[in-house]
């Protein structure tokens, strides 16, 4: 019995020794992981530093106003290295989405003057072209000034030259970033996120500046930021944002070629998913390969191809091949250019008499025309119809009015409905396919004298008292609403005619001095003057934008000034013999010149 | 034992005796349970059987539930281990992948991201929390980066140096500690494993609690001890159980061979069933009635032997009377013979004298072997019959010149004897002593004590041979068988005289030796009934020389069993004591193997 029971005693000891312990030693498993390969061009974009200018003064001023570029959290820390010890604590810093960049366009060449003692005042004479904000949108600017003032020291001592105290150091600074359009240029890209239109129908494009400092890893995770951070301030009655408290988790990561995007996505709906997914797929047009999209709750969207998905789905229907046509005594005619194709004029020859100027429009097989034609009195009015393949019948509006500009058709989504816009005597009008003309209300005062429809149809670039604005626009309510207009600052003055030559990018007609045509970006920070000398006002622009759904090799431009019709890029006049369908003038008159040309895609 | 060893004597000398009393009793106790113990051991059958099954199967048992319960920790360790390492591999992948957007460690998303990558690691939402702690340390960029766990908890007593050191060298590590992270102590599986960035290095950490496997461990721990004991105790039933099964037959075929060897022949075992016990019994119980049957037929044929002998002795006595009637008258008439007529008168008349004595004694053994001889006890004096018998023998002493001496007490010596049996046995002896005397003194001594009454009958003829102490006692035993019977005796003599002692509850012993002549002694119980022990008068005479040249002249030899039961001889003390009141009365020598075998031929 003792035996028996000394043996249970064992047992029971021996199995309360065997449990999980409580300390054991360190147990190796193995190596960690290696080093991921192929890490990203780093330092790529970053402004050059304070000493890299040397003594020259010019180009210190240069560098210090693109001090700012690059990551938004580290830019005052770069701008403070420029302003002289003594004065940093006078640029008060803010911090996170407050942090935003002044950017500016030199107006004149900065004026260095020397004092005395080895210091110099600089001045800058600017024109405030807007608030770069940290989340990449250039903000209409806030600020007035049209010139800033500082100074400029040496080394303080001898002997510091050589150590971190040697060189310039700008004294009294401004106490904003400043970063000019140079800069903006140089150490930025220009991105277009795309946001689904109020309507869900079609995506509108959003510029953004993305810092090229910022590593092509994190571009893909900027981007999603953007796009859960909503469009621009201008474009949110016209287009709609992700829903509230969507949120990306971490950065988006590329495992083994595929982007993986985690999404905190309220209501875990795969349908917006999908949505997001071909947002993200035109908002990321370099990237060619797999994207998945993956939620908290593990619903993903997996997109194989993305150049495939952007074909599948693209951004807003739009087709190739633009058709020019020209008004030509009193009627639109095709134009015939060499290497390109020219189609029938799609109105029936009833109704093409007696017109100023049109506008055509086509959706599916249904053709859109507003026709300025001549009223009583020689005034003129709009004439506007619809028809199957061919308009057959126009109706002219109520309304009569001395002078009526080129009317442009909205890219309507609901073709049922399709509306259009024109300016008449200096205002805004709306109108339909059936003749009816209504006043569109402005929230900024002055002579409206052209506007310009987007592809997509939703932003309408308006020429407000010579300025240039834009504005969103919504058709919900199946009436044409603009919203708040936002005023973009551009080196051209005395704008008399505006179209769109890209997503992004507007094609003005103005003068600086002289008659000249831009190219500029939506928000004016970008100028490129493509004819800068057309020797006379130019009263009729028409523009085929480049686009990523169709891509052109560049922008079409047709223009008229003076009574004579030019094209850009092959920068010659429109011929009278480019003019298809004409019957050839009876001798002895002076044959007419082609005017108002314009496109139909 | 239990009375430690004090530094002061004093103090101690008071309950130093008391310990050692109680300390006394207590080992006693103790004692008296380990024989009480060791005594059951020996004496149970049943319980050796189940104390060795419970030992063993205890022992197996244990050890099996030793390696099951270890099995299963490990099982679920391991199971546990195989997880956090995946989980860590892919969350360094995913932390490596996150932080290689980060070219310095000062990037101002940095921390963010890390934070983020940790709240995700660890699930997401940190309320919802299945206890596993996800922290990502950067200790070669400490103050740059900061330690971020999911959930928040302090996890630096629960990582330690070692483990911080494996995976600062970029190996992936683990280890159990115990700690305090939430509101108790656990244990933790401390997983590391270092993520690489592009700026350096980062340590991922998961800390997972083993509480799940802990009490899944102890679950089934406890399951296999309770199932182990539960066996171990069905084992000892059943071992109990079985043994007893074969126990209880097996006492009961003892019981019932105790009753058997007892005398009652006609036990028997139950048999039940046709199993092997049930064999046994039945062997048993046919062993038993062999064995009966044998013993009755052997008693059966003893009885007719001893029927024959006394009809035959019957049978004779009739014929030989008439014979008798007949040679008297013949051997009355001799005178008118002639001589050689006369003289076959006389033989036949002595030849029926013997004859009539053989048909006597051969009446008497039967008698004996009957079990029809009856003692009459009474108080008698035996001195008168010593005086009897030798007066009666005096005449053939006579002519013997065999001179015949006494030593008898001159006080009565009253025992409860029977005086007819006595006188036969003392006449026989004295008859013999005298026969084979060669005419040397023959001696008789009385000697009494308390219990006993003792009568030594001594002569100096040729004596006995080693091993004819006994002899003598058999029926027609002749010491030469060549040598002519010259007395007549019947050769039966003394086997009626020890049938006489045995019948008083006394003894009849020999004791001789070649050319020392040989010395009888009858011992009786002085109340009839009595068991003896021992005898007033020595067997050995005193003048008897011993085997290996014996003690001196001058000395006594005090000859008696030692204390270890072997027989020691040497001097004796008191020199002038008599041979008769030396040692105690029972002592022996010579020949005979044992005192024990001599008296076993004078019990009843």
């Amino acid at each position: 019995m003792r035996r028996a029971l000394a043996g249970v005693v064992g047992a029971v000891l021996l199995l309360a020794g065997c449990g999980i312990p409580a300390h054991t030693e360190v147990q190796v498993d193995g190596s960690g992981p290696a080093v991921a390969a192929g890490a990203a061009s780093f330092r790529r974009g970053e402004p050059p530093t304070r000493t890299a200018s040397g003594d020259d003064r010019a180009a210190f001023v240069r560098n210090f106003l693109s001090a700012a570029a690059g990551e938004p959290e580290r830019a005052y820390e770069r701008v403070k290295q420029f302003i002289a010890p003594e004065n940093r604590a006078r640029l008060q810093e803010k911090q996170g989405s407050e942090i935003a960049v002044n950017v500016v366009r030199l107006t004149e060449r900065p004026v260095i003057t020397e004092n005395a003692n080895g210091l110099f005042s600089v001045r800058l004479p600017v024109q405030q072209i807007g608030l770069l904000r940290a989340n990449g949108v250039l903000a209409p600017p806030v600020v007035t000034e049209t010139e800033y003032r500082f100074g400029l020291r040496g080394s303080v001592l001898p002997e510091q030259e050589g150590t971190e105290e040697a060189g310039l150091f700008v004294t009294d600074p401004p106490n904003v970033l400043l970063l000019g359009v140079d800069a903006l240029r140089q150490y930025y890209q220009t991105r277009p996120v795309y946001f689904w239109s109020s309507d869900g129908s079609r995506l509108v494009p959003d510029q953004r500046y993305l810092p090229l400092a910022v590593p092509d890893e994190r571009r893909v995770s900027e981007v999603v930021k953007w796009l859960i951070g909503g469009p621009s301030e201008w474009l949110s009655t016209g287009a709609s944002r992700l829903p509230d408290r969507t949120a990306l988790i971490n950065n988006a990561i590329e495992n083994e070629g595929r982007w993986e995007v985690n999404l905190d996505l309220p209501g875990d709906d795969n349908r917006r998913l999908a949505q997001i997914g071909i947002q993200l797929a035109w908002s990321l047009p370099e990237l060619d390969g797999q994207l998945q999209l993956t939620t908290r709750n593990q619903s993903r969207v997996m997109i194989p191809d993305l150049r495939r998905h952007r074909l599948e789905h693209p951004a807003y229907p739009v087709t190739g091949n633009p058709q020019r046509f020209t008004v030509y005594e009193g009627a639109v005619h095709p134009l015939a250019l060499p290497d390109e194709g020219s189609a029938p004029v799609p109105l029936a020859p009833e109704v093409n008499r007696d017109v100023f100027s049109a506008g055509l429009s086509r959706g599916d097989r249904r053709v859109l025309a507003a026709l300025v034609v001549r009223a009583p009195g020689g005034r003129q009015r709009l004439a506007t119809g619809s028809g199957d393949g061919r308009v057959q019948i126009v109706n002219p509006s109520p309304q009569i009015f001395g002078t009526i500009g080129r009317p442009v058709w909205l890219r309507s989504p609901d073709p049922r409905q399709p509306y259009g816009l024109v300016v008449a005597d200096r205002r805004l009008w709306r109108f339909d396919d059936r003749g009816r003309m209504d006043p569109v209300p402005l929230n900024v005062a002055g002579p409206v004298t052209a506007v310009a429809a987007s592809l997509e149809g939703h932003r309408i670039a308006v020429v407000i008292g010579g300025v240039l604005h834009l504005a969103s626009v919504n058709v919900d309510g199946g009436v044409v609403t603009a919203g708040p207009a936002r005023k973009v600052a551009t080196s051209l003055t005395d704008l008399s005619a505006v179209d769109w030559a890209g997503e992004n990018t507007l094609v003005l007609a103005g003068t600086t001095g002289r008659s000249a045509v831009y190219e500029v970006s939506i928000d004016g920070a970008m100028e490129t003057a493509l004819v800068a000398d057309v020797g006379a006002r130019v009263t009729h622009l028409a523009a085929y934008p480049t686009n990523p759904v169709v891509p052109l090799p560049t922008v079409l431009i047709m223009y008229e000034a003076n009574g004579v019709a030019y094209r850009y890029p092959q920068r010659d006049t429109i011929r009278r013999d480019q003019v298809v369908d004409v019957s050839p003038p009876p001798n002895g008159a002076r044959p007419g010149s082609p005017t108002a040309p314009f496109f139909l895609s | 034992m239990t009375s430690a060893s004090s530094p002061t004597p004093e103090t101690t000398a008071g309950w130093r005796p008391a310990a050692r009393a109680l300390g006394r009793a207590v080992a006693g106790r103790a004692l008296g349970l380990a024989a009480g113990l060791h005594q059951t051991w020996r004496r149970s059958l049943q319980v050796r059987v189940v104390t060795i099954t419970l030992v063993v199967s205890s022992l197996l048992v244990g050890g099996f539930a030793y390696l099951i319960a270890n099995k299963i920790t490990d099982i679920l360790l391991e199971n546990a281990k195989t997880d956090t390492l995946l989980r860590l591999r892919s969350g360094s992948d995913y932390a490596g992948k996150q932080f290689s957007l980060y070219s310095q460690p000062q990037a101002a998303q940095l921390q963010d991201t890390i934070e983020g990558t940790v709240n995700y690691l660890a699930g997401g939402d940190p309320q919802q929390t299945s206890g596993v702690v996800v922290a990502i340390t950067a200790d070669r960029y400490a103050g740059i980066i900061e330690t971020r766990t999911s959930p928040a908890a302090d996890i630096r007593p629960l990582v330690s140096r070692e483990l911080r050191a494996a995976v600062g060298d970029g190996k992936v590590a683990h280890q159990i500690r115990t700690g305090r992270l939430a509101d108790q102590r656990t244990k933790y599986l401390v997983y590391g494993s270092p993520v690489p960035t592009s700026f350096g290095q980062l340590e991922l950490y998961y800390l997972v609690p083993l509480t799940r496997q802990d009490a899944a461990a102890a679950d089934a721990r406890a399951t296999v001890l309770a199932t182990g004991l539960a066996l171990v105790l069905l084992l000892g039933l059943l071992a109990a159980l079985v043994t007893r099964l074969v126990v209880t037959p097996v006492r009961v075929a003892a019981r019932t061979a105790q009753r058997l060897s007892a005398g009652l022949l006609d036990q028997r075992m139950v048999v039940n069933g046709e199993d092997d016990l049930a064999l046994l019994a039945a062997s048993f119980n046919q062993m038993a009635t062999n064995l009966q049957r044998q013993i009755l037929r052997l008693e059966e044929m003893s009885r007719l032997q001893r029927r024959f002998t006394s009809d035959v002795s019957h049978e004779l006595r009739t014929p030989l009377t008439t014979v008798r009637m007949a040679a008297d008258l013949i051997f009355a008439e001799r005178a008118e013979f002639d001589p050689a007529v006369a003289r076959s008168a006389e033989l036949l008349q002595a030849e029926l004298d013997r004859f009539e004595e053989l048909l006597t004694d051969l009446l008497e053994i039967s008698r004996f072997d009957a079990g029809f001889a009856m003692l009459d006890a009474e108080p008698t004096d035996v001195t008168p019959i010593v005086h009897r018998v030798a007066d009666r023998l005096a005449a053939l002493a006579e002519r013997l010149g065999v001179p015949v001496e006494m030593d008898v007490p001159s006080t009565p010596v009253i025992a409860e004897v029977d005086p007819r049996r006595v006188e036969r046995v003392l006449r026989n002896l004295v008859g013999n002593a005298v026969e084979h005397g060669e005419g040397k003194p023959v001696r008789i001594t009385l000697g009494m004590d308390q219990t006993a009454v003792a009568i030594t009958v001594r002569d100096h003829g040729v004596g006995l041979k080693p091993g004819e102490e006994k002899l003598v006692f058999n029926r027609f035993w002749r010491a030469d068988p060549s040598r002519a019977r010259q007395t007549g005796g019947t050769g039966l003599g003394l086997s009626i005289s020890l049938e006489d002692a045995r019948l008083h509850g006394g003894w009849l012993e020999a004791w001789g030796a070649p050319g020392q002549g040989a010395q009888f002694r009858l011992t009786l119980p002085a109340r009839a009934g009595d068991r003896l022990t021992t005898s007033p008068l020595r067997l050995v005479p005193a003048d008897a020389t011993l085997p290996f040249g014996g003690p001196g002249d001058a000395e006594m030899l005090a000859i008696g069993p030692s204390r270890a039961g072997v027989l020691a001889i040497g001097p004796a003390d008191g020199g002038g004591s008599t041979v008769s009141s030396a040692g105690g009365g029972g002592s022996t020598i010579g020949p005979a193997p044992k005192p024990d075998d001599d008296r076993a031929e004078a019990r009843p």
